[in-house]
């Protein structure tokens, strides 16, 4: 290592004087400020291919402490991902022997009215979620900063929803909300108003699954809001406070502008988990019958992308159509991420 | 600086080889563990066989070493993971009733249990169930375990109340045919109005699919959804959404449901009785079990089956078919309620007792015949999933009030498609 004239990473920059660098470096020497500049230069003139690979084993130390995750990511993670490329141009039924099938599954994809309406239901019950979730935080976010007293005890009750067990929700919500003997029924009913069918109806069904995610996630976010409102200048507040501004009028010219980049990351990350959503309706709507497991739920109103490939994959056993189910959903939450990207992007450049 | 830096090499190096030395162990005394022929692995699930009997086999076959794993979650899958290599693959595994036709295009990767004994076996079983473990070129890759001979569960009080007869023997007449069934079901709301006839129609339409010898596909491999029996059990199916005797139960409420009297009968197999018992203790003594109206059918009932890797296929024939003798079945009955595949087992006092959860009612009068007439029907390995979409549009009836002719062509031109999907004509 040291036998190299470019190695060392020569963390003494301005102690090392122009008499340790090679003769051309002598003229910059002086003005170079931190060591940290030092190496971006000295490749250049020492020799036509230093090479990343010299760097690399340079650097072997560093790289094998963070080598067990991308070890276990690569196995676990992206084998598996790159693997379903493969299997959506197959027809496998997991353990006979592969047939290559072309673009034949895309197709099956695009004649397949359940694909399009687990498609439709997933929107719904992201729109469902992630508008209200993303508001209600928002103001949640606004009082918890504004409380003197117990701050910490309130981020404790935001956080504890997001680590609560997900089936152990839906379970929950199951029993609150069954059609016959809920607790919310039961209200109903006590107060003389007609019991909902919340299990067995196309809409409700949404609304509750909806719901579910809405409780899980709202405080995190909230969590994430609190953080970005902290950031925000006091000076600002008292200035518009001076000039007669009342809270409400705070809250939108003050706080959601200077919020955006937060907003923009909260967008983004319930974009691509709301999309997800698999284990609520998976939970709530028997996925061990015999006869027809993990379909959604009556009518199929909570059938979800994710649980329709589930259901190809593991229930059927149609592995290559599973995975062309994952891909073609794949591309759609990029699309909508780009989507969402570009439309809070765009109105933070226009002030 | 540099001592804590060679330190924490130092440790990394070690961490590293510990964990190459122990995934060296592990997969040193997996491929061990099957390729032996004295240490067999054993899968299972919960409730799949009696614990009692699995522990007698290990103490009986003392000079085999039989490491038993109650596998939990997705059975099938599992399953499947584990036969892609023969260090993973158990040497005897269950497979279940609704999974063992997706299982018959891989039958070599089982081992044909005619080639180990069973041939001399099986006149002593039901035929019909061999059936659905059997190739269509005669391999038997499966021994079954138990059958879910169908019955109609009744509420006897409700029946009383609603002045309709109470005795099973004559229960069972009145019942002959399901427009009788129905009948039936629209003077008991009548009489208790919160009473219904059955949970939800796609269990009605299950049992008449069962009744038949024909169900989605046909040994040419060709789709055969769109005929007349199977348009036949989805307008029989239909008739109790349009009486008004539905209970359109499609969520977790039917524990409550069972129990409370919203459900006056329950169209089920046999084990189904336990999750009767279970989920409305407080309803002991009221039902009774009457003979399935339109006839025989069956709903589940799993297989024992040997992978082809396994170290030794003789021994574990010799351990199944034990475990599965006239006798241990009639143990199974009692402690897991597994309705014996062995016919001989009906007239073990085990099964000819009277249950009291059914007012001391003798069962075994109804499941018995049941169970020997249930007719031997073509289960093709995509029948599940070319199934789904006909229950999948019965719920749609119940949730949305679709118009059952338009589910009835929905659901044909779904399964159409699935069919495509997965190799049918």
């Amino acid at each position: 290592m040291s036998s190299s004239p470019v190695a060392g990473p020569a963390p003494t920059g301005p102690t090392s004087g122009p008499g340790t660098g090679p003769l051309g470096q002598a003229a910059p020497d002086p003005s170079r400020g931190p060591g940290r500049r030092a190496p971006r230069i000295r490749p250049v003139s020492a020799g036509p291919r230093p090479g990343p690979r010299r760097r690399v084993l340079r650097h072997w130390p560093q790289y094998l402490a963070i080598s067990p995750y991308y070890l276990l990511f690569s196995v676990f993670m992206l084998f598996p991902v790159l693997y379903t490329v493969y299997l959506a141009f197959q027809k496998w039924d997991g353990i006979g022997e592969m047939q290559f099938v072309g673009f034949q599954q895309f197709r099956f994809l695009w004649d397949d009215p359940v694909f399009w309406m687990s498609i439709r239901n997933t929107l719904v019950i992201w729109v469902l979620s992630t508008v209200p979730m993303l508001f209600m935080a928002l103001v949640l976010a606004v009082l918890v900063n504004s409380t003197k007293r117990f701050t910490a005890f309130y981020r404790v009750c935001l956080f504890i929803p997001s680590i609560t067990s997900l089936v152990a929700i839906a379970i929950f919500f199951g029993a609150v909300f069954s059609n016959n003997f809920g607790l919310i029924n039961a209200i109903l009913r006590g107060l003389h108003l007609s019991a909902v069918p919340w299990m067995s109806n196309e809409w409700t069904i949404k609304l509750v699954i909806a719901t579910l995610m809405t409780w899980q996630w709202t405080g995190y976010n909230a969590i994430i809001y609190l953080a970005g409102l902290q950031a925000i200048p006091s000076e600002l507040y008292e200035a518009a406070r001076m000039d007669g501004a009342g809270p409400v009028r705070i809250f939108f010219s003050i706080t959601i502008p200077l919020l955006r980049p937060i907003i923009l990351f909260t967008v983004v990350i319930s974009t691509v988990t709301g999309l997800q959503s698999f284990t609520e309706p998976q939970v709530l709507f028997g996925s061990d019958a015999a006869t027809n497991p993990n379909s959604g739920g009556p009518g199929q109103a909570g059938l979800t992308t994710l649980l329709y490939f589930y259901h190809q994959a593991f229930d059927n056993n149609d592995f290559g159509y599973g995975a062309a189910i994952v891909w073609a959903f794949f591309l759609l939450i990029l699309l909508i991420v780009l989507v969402n990207w570009r439309l809070v992007q765009r109105k933070e450049r226009r002030p | 600086m540099d001592l804590s830096r060679r330190r924490f090499l130092q440790a990394a190096v070690l961490t590293a080889a510990a964990a190459g030395a122990t995934a060296a162990c592990g997969g040193g005394s997996a491929s061990s563990g099957s390729k032996d022929s004295k240490n067999l692995t054993f899968w299972y699930w919960a409730g799949g066989l009696s614990d009692k009997v699995v522990a007698d086999a290990k103490t009986h076959f003392s000079d085999i070493t039989l490491k038993t794993s109650v596998v939990g979650g997705d059975f099938k899958t599992k399953l499947l993971t584990g036969l892609r290599a023969a260090q993973t693959a158990p040497d005897i595994t269950g497979i279940k009733g609704e999974d063992i036709a997706s299982f018959l295009p891989n039958a070599n990767r089982f081992v044909d249990l005619n080639t180990v004994g069973a041939k001399k076996l099986t006149p002593d079983y039901l035929a019909w169930k061999l059936k659905q473990a059997t190739t269509q070129d005669g391999k038997l890759i499966g021994f079954p375990i138990d059958i879910g001979p169908c019955a109609t569960f009744y509420r006897e009080d409700l029946f009383a109340k609603a002045g309709l007869p109470t005795d099973p023997v004559k229960v069972s007449a009145e019942l002959s045919t399901w427009d009788d069934y129905f009948k039936v079901g629209v003077e008991l709301h009548k009489a208790v109005p919160k009473t219904y006839l059955v949970n939800n129609i796609g269990s009605v339409f299950s049992m008449i699919v069962g009744q038949g010898t024909r169900r989605f596909i046909d040994e040419d491999n060709t789709f055969i959804g769109d005929q007349d029996h199977i348009r036949t059990a989805w307008t029989t199916a239909v008739k109790p959404y349009t009486l008004g005797i539905d209970a359109k139960i499609n969520d977790n409420t039917w524990n409550a449901a069972i129990g409370n009297g919203t459900l006056g009968t329950e169209l089920g197999a046999a084990w189904h009785a336990l999750d009767i018992s279970n989920a409305a203790p407080g309803t002991k003594g009221q039902w009774r079990v009457a003979s399935l109206p339109g006839g025989a059918s069956n709903l589940g009932g799993s297989f024992l089956a040997i992978p082809a890797t396994s170290g030794n296929p003789e021994e574990a024939f010799k351990i199944i078919s034990w475990i599965l003798s006239p006798e241990n079945q009639a143990r199974g009955f009692t402690d897991a309620a597994l309705f014996p595949t062995a016919p001989a087992a009906y007239k073990l006092p085990a099964l000819t007792g009277g249950d009291a959860f059914f007012g001391g009612q003798k069962t075994i009068e109804i499941f018995g015949p049941a169970a020997e007439k249930i007719p031997a029907a073509y289960e093709a390995p995509a029948d599940a999933a070319v199934s789904a979409p006909y229950y999948a549009e019965l719920t749609s009836i119940e949730a949305k009030g679709k118009d059952p002719d338009q589910a009835w062509k929905d659901a044909v031109s779904q399964a159409k498609q699935i069919a495509q999907r997965q190799g049918v004509k």
